[in-house]
């Protein structure tokens, strides 16, 4: 475990220097800190996508389907009466959980087929928020969503933010310690090849199932705070388009490193905010980006890159980190 | 950040010399965050049309400038936030305005009412919108439950006890007004039978049209999804269903276009119809400029969006203080009694920020490339309240 | 007669679902079962077909058969071009199924852009005049003669692609790829050649798709998604790779949602057959119709 934090230590502490330096850096501008704390927040779904994807192999486009029951569950239980730091786990293990009820049919299938799969229980997912309107509120979605209490007041501004910095820090101190554990290498084990996995004696599914909790538990954390930091909820902002962007963040920065996650969610989680007034030629360009990505750096941008030591570093500013891309 | 700026202030470009007050002050900037691309992208760009037509006399020589700033939501409500944020904050704009669509416009409600920045919703018919205790978001739109009130006012009308089939996509908007309609027919001894609920993404009706023939009602309430509201009624006029029976709670230009010419005889609600006679001389040259340059009529949603410029100008003008102080802006338009420059129809808000509500309910005469043809067969205005729609919807 | 309409309009919109839903996933799982691409953007070209059926026969003012003819027949240079510049520079990549899901996602969101700034601004609703005028009548149940012309073409495809696998060497070839490229390889089988083919011909059935839903129902941009799921769901029951199971599982989708529809609801219909798929895999994970 020590091992693992000494490995990663350096990264590590960059990646917190950056993560408590943004909001401080942009509080004057509620805006851009608002972008900020959404890439933040992206960057907890992304360590479990990096898990799922990077590692176990798994990329399951259920992703956002199982931040949203999180969400809706940690917005119905406030709605309730309880605070949101008791709704918080209870919604996270139980979004967890119906995450890999829905799942366990998926999981069996193999490779690809698990994602085919995926995306169709997202489809249904999305339905049911949209038909359960007693517990949703249908597409109309859920307003006004109270940010949690913290010490006597609500938890807004900078502070909210600093917290969102904190979930991002723990978010990638666990993927790390998760990946560097023997259960990490079991998983890159069956990604490789499950066939040999198994014959040397791995559970494969179990493993798969395992992975698949936990990455879940990333995405329902991620979800349950979405919901006061936007202050909204409805079907279409945990639609098959947030795990797809997800999951992208992931292969674009460069899958199955430990950093390559960061700079993906970095490079992209802002981007269609910073587009906004370029709204004709958005979508167009992010598609472009996409295939050049895939066409011309495969591997992602880190492992595009190829060398650890450009995954060890890449974890200064946006800034640095573009020119490292470039 | 180039932003795009609606209000180009063309008017301002004539040599007209301004009076010394209104050129020293700065313009007053007011927030469109509006679907341009994503799912709900017609409506958002509609509104925007008709916003623009608005914009040749928003600004006359002598008064303080208002613009616009245009921004698009992807009808994604965490990119609404996130613009309504920007706007708030970078532009420090003195109010919001734009979505057409529900998720967002509740988005930016929420933003708006934790913020304190007065919200003008043009075209959103969620009755929560208006929900009590709210302070900072108005609505030019009545809200949908209530059309499904005036729908079983309409029917009850023309034949007391009747029977009606309701088919409707599984929407926020149709199950608000399918809500208000089953609440008023229950009083008014209607008979709503069958329901049909149709999921988003459904593409057929044969069957529930079928279904629907074999129970024989006396009008049937369509209202579905895009193009799937004209699958449902090309598929009820298929299997026999008479146009005359055919009720669309509402209708656009584009609607009544896809309904074609064999939907001649059926009725759709609407707010505003070139086809009024209620429609003001420049309500008249809004609907003329506007077909010369789309080659469709404006409707409502098209409509509301004029309208809006027209709102925010005269807050403006009654008090100078409102271009400054959002609170002074709130209360200034919260206190408003106008009428619509397009069709005369009176404007003035509740304590919830509702308006009066109307409808016209218009019977199909003729369907032609451009224009269409059809009259007014009934019209009602009430109070949002005569039912209880915050409790009906939530 | 009554409840014979009822009927009878179940059946026939089981088989018009069916056709359609055949021959959007039998274009999928062709393209799937040689290339391995699973094709996350065959919703946005099956749209694409539709809008420009939709240009072409409203805006140009053509005929429909011509427009339609038109259209089909564009998909393949099209296709070709789209094999050119992209598709082929993956056909060594190892795990090349990722790689083009990712392809196909930077694809659907290019023309997804596309659609929303232009065709999604004209109208929200697209409507294509009828092939031909007036109704027949089946028992007590009128269908407008454009539908049943639809129909009908759609039946007619789909025996023609079953010809065209099953007796047309091109087709033996690329279900000899779909087996065991290897081996076909080592026969003498131009595999690249057939990949080229097989990506063509599945474009041209999702095409043909579109164009024969266009016919059918007016429809707007939001088609392409559920469209895209439909047919990956029917591709997982009824086994990636075989076009059988995609015909049959495609007929049955069609179906439950036509018969579920009529006796429960809708939605009803939708959860079920989705439900359903999740059953199936839970049983048999590699799909009905595996090899």
């Amino acid at each position: 475990m020590t091992d693992a934090l000494r490995k990663h230590g350096r990264g590590l502490l960059v990646f917190a220097v950056a993560a408590y330096a943004l909001p401080l850096l942009l509080a004057g501008n509620r805006y851009f800190a608002f972008i900020g704390g959404i890439a933040l927040l992206h960057v907890v779904w992304t360590a479990g996508m990096s898990l799922l994807y990077g590692y176990a192999g798994l990329m399951p486009l259920m992703f956002a389907g199982i931040a949203g029951i999180s969400a809706y569950a940690a917005v119905g239980l406030m709605a309730a009466g309880f605070a949101f730091w008791t709704a918080l786990p209870v919604a996270a293990l139980f979004a967890a959980l119906v995450g890999v009820g829905l799942g366990l049919p998926a999981l069996r299938l193999k490779g690809f087929y698990f994602t085919l799969c995926s995306l169709v229980i997202q489809t249904v997912i999305t339905l049911a928020f949209v038909y359960f309107v007693n517990l949703t509120n249908g597409d109309t979605g859920i307003s006004q969503i109270a940010p949690p209490a913290w010490f006597g007041g609500p938890l807004q501004g900078v502070g909210f933010d600093l917290v969102l910095a904190t979930l991002a820090v723990g978010a990638m101190v666990a993927l790390v310690l998760i990946v560097e554990a023997p259960f990490g290498r079991r998983l890159v084990a069956v990604r490789e090849d499950d066939e040999l996995a198994e014959m040397l004696g791995i559970d494969v599914v179990r493993q798969k199932l395992a992975a698949f909790f936990v990455g879940s538990l990333f995405a329902a954390v991620g979800g349950a705070f979405y919901a006061p930091y936007v202050g909204f909820v409805s079907p279409r902002s945990f639609d098959v388009l947030l795990s797809l962007n997800i999951w992208l963040m992931v292969a674009f920065g460069g899958r199955g490193t430990i950093w390559g996650a960061v700079v993906g969610t970095v490079l992209l989680a802002p981007l269609p905010f910073l587009l906004q007034d370029y709204y004709k030629v958005k979508d167009v360009i992010y598609g472009l980006l996409i295939i050049g990505v895939i066409v011309l750096l495969p591997g992602g941008i880190l492992g595009g890159l190829g060398s650890r030591a450009a995954a060890g570093t890449g974890t200064q500013s946006p800034g640095l980190r573009r020119k490292e891309a470039a | 950040m180039n932003r795009t700026i609606v209000a180009a202030g063309l008017g301002l470009a004539l040599v007209t010399p301004q009076t010394a007050a209104a050129a020293d002050q700065e313009s007053v900037k007011v927030g469109f965050v509006t679907e341009l691309t994503g799912p709900w992208s017609f409506f958002g760009t509609a509104c925007v049309a008709g916003l623009k037509f608005a914009e040749a006399t928003l600004n006359p020589p002598g008064k303080r400038k208002i613009e616009f700033i245009q921004i698009d939501n992807q009808t994604q409500p965490t990119q609404a936030v996130a613009a309504a944020r920007n706007l708030d904050i970078q532009s420090k704009v003195i109010a919001l305005s734009g979505p057409t669509s529900s998720d967002t416009a509740l988005a930016i409600y929420g933003y708006a009412e934790q913020n304190k920045v007065p919200f003008l919703v043009p075209v959103a018919a969620f009755p929560q919108l208006t929900k009590p205790g709210t302070r900072y978001s108005f609505r030019i739109e009545p809200n949908a439950a209530g059309w499904g009130y005036a729908i079983a006012e309409f029917v009850a009308k023309q034949k007391p006890g009747a029977k009606i089939a309701l088919m409707h996509s599984d929407f926020a908007l149709m199950r608000a007004i399918s809500a208000g309609l089953k609440y008023q027919a229950a009083k008014k001894g209607l008979k709503i039978e069958p329901e049909i609920v149709f999921p988003q993404g459904s593409n057929d009706a044969t069957v529930q049209a079928a279904q629907v023939l074999a129970a024989n009602p006396d009008y049937v309430v369509v209202v579905g999804a895009g193009g799937f509201d004209n699958t449902i009624t090309n598929q009820l006029l298929d299997v026999g269903i008479k146009p005359e029976k055919i009720i669309h709670p509402y209708g656009m230009a584009t609607q009544v276009k896809g309904w074609g010419k064999r939907s001649v005889g059926s009725l759709y609600g609407t707010f505003f119809d070139a086809n009024l006679d209620t429609v003001t001389a420049e309500g008249r040259k809004f609907i003329d400029d506007f077909k010369a340059q789309n080659k469709r009529l404006p409707s409502y949603v098209e409509n509301y969006c004029y309208v809006t410029s027209q709102i925010i100008r005269e807050v403006i003008d009654a008090d100078p203080k409102a271009g400054d102080d959002r609170e002074v802006f709130r209360n200034t338009l919260s206190a408003l009694k106008s009428k619509e420059v397009t069709s005369g129809i009176p404007i003035e808000f509740d304590k919830n920020g509702a308006r009066k509500e109307y409808i016209y309910f218009m019977q199909i005469q003729d369907v032609g490339e451009v224009e269409y043809k059809s009259k007014p067969v009934f019209t009602t205005n009430w109070d949002p309240e005569i039912i209880p729609v915050y409790d009906l919807v939530k | 007669m009554p409840t014979e309409l009822v009927l009878i309009s179940t059946l026939f919109t089981g088989l018009m679902l069916g056709v359609i839903f055949s021959l959007v996933a039998a274009g999928v799982t062709i393209i799937y079962g040689s290339i391995w691409m699973p094709n996350a953007a065959n919703g946005q070209f099956f749209l694409l077909a539709a809008l420009a059926l939709w240009s072409a026969a409203v805006s140009w003012g053509l005929h429909p058969v011509v427009a339609a003819l038109l259209v089909i027949g564009a998909s393949v240079p099209a296709s070709l071009l789209l094999e050119q510049m992209l598709i082929r520079r993956f056909y060594d990549v190892p795990n090349r199924n990722v790689s083009y899901f990712v392809l196909s996602l930077g694809i659907t969101q290019i023309l997804a852009g596309l659609f929303s700034v232009t065709y999604g601004v004209w109208s929200d609703q697209f409507q294509i005049p009828p092939l031909m005028a007036g109704i027949t009548f089946l028992g007590p149940f009128p269908v407008s003669n454009s539908r049943l012309a639809a129909l009908v073409t759609g039946v007619a495809l789909l025996a023609a692609l079953f010809a065209l696998l099953r007796y047309h060497k091109y087709g033996r070839a690329i279900r000899a790829v779909f087996q065991n490229r290897d081996a076909a390889s080592l026969r003498g089988v131009n595999v690249r050649a057939i990949y080229r083919l097989s990506f063509v011909l599945g474009n041209l059935v999702v095409a043909a798709g579109g164009v024969l839903y266009a016919f059918a129902y007016s429809f707007d941009l939001s088609v392409s998604w559920s469209m895209s799921i439909t047919a990956f769901a029917i591709m997982i029951i009824g086994g990636p790779g075989s076009v059988v199971g995609a015909v049959a599982v495609g007929m049955v989708f069609g179906f439950t949602q036509a018969i579920v529809s009529a006796f429960a609801s809708p939605t009803v219909a939708t959860f079920s057959y989705l439900g359903a798929m999740l059953l199936i895999l839970l049983m048999k994970p590699s799909g009905l119709f595996a090899r």
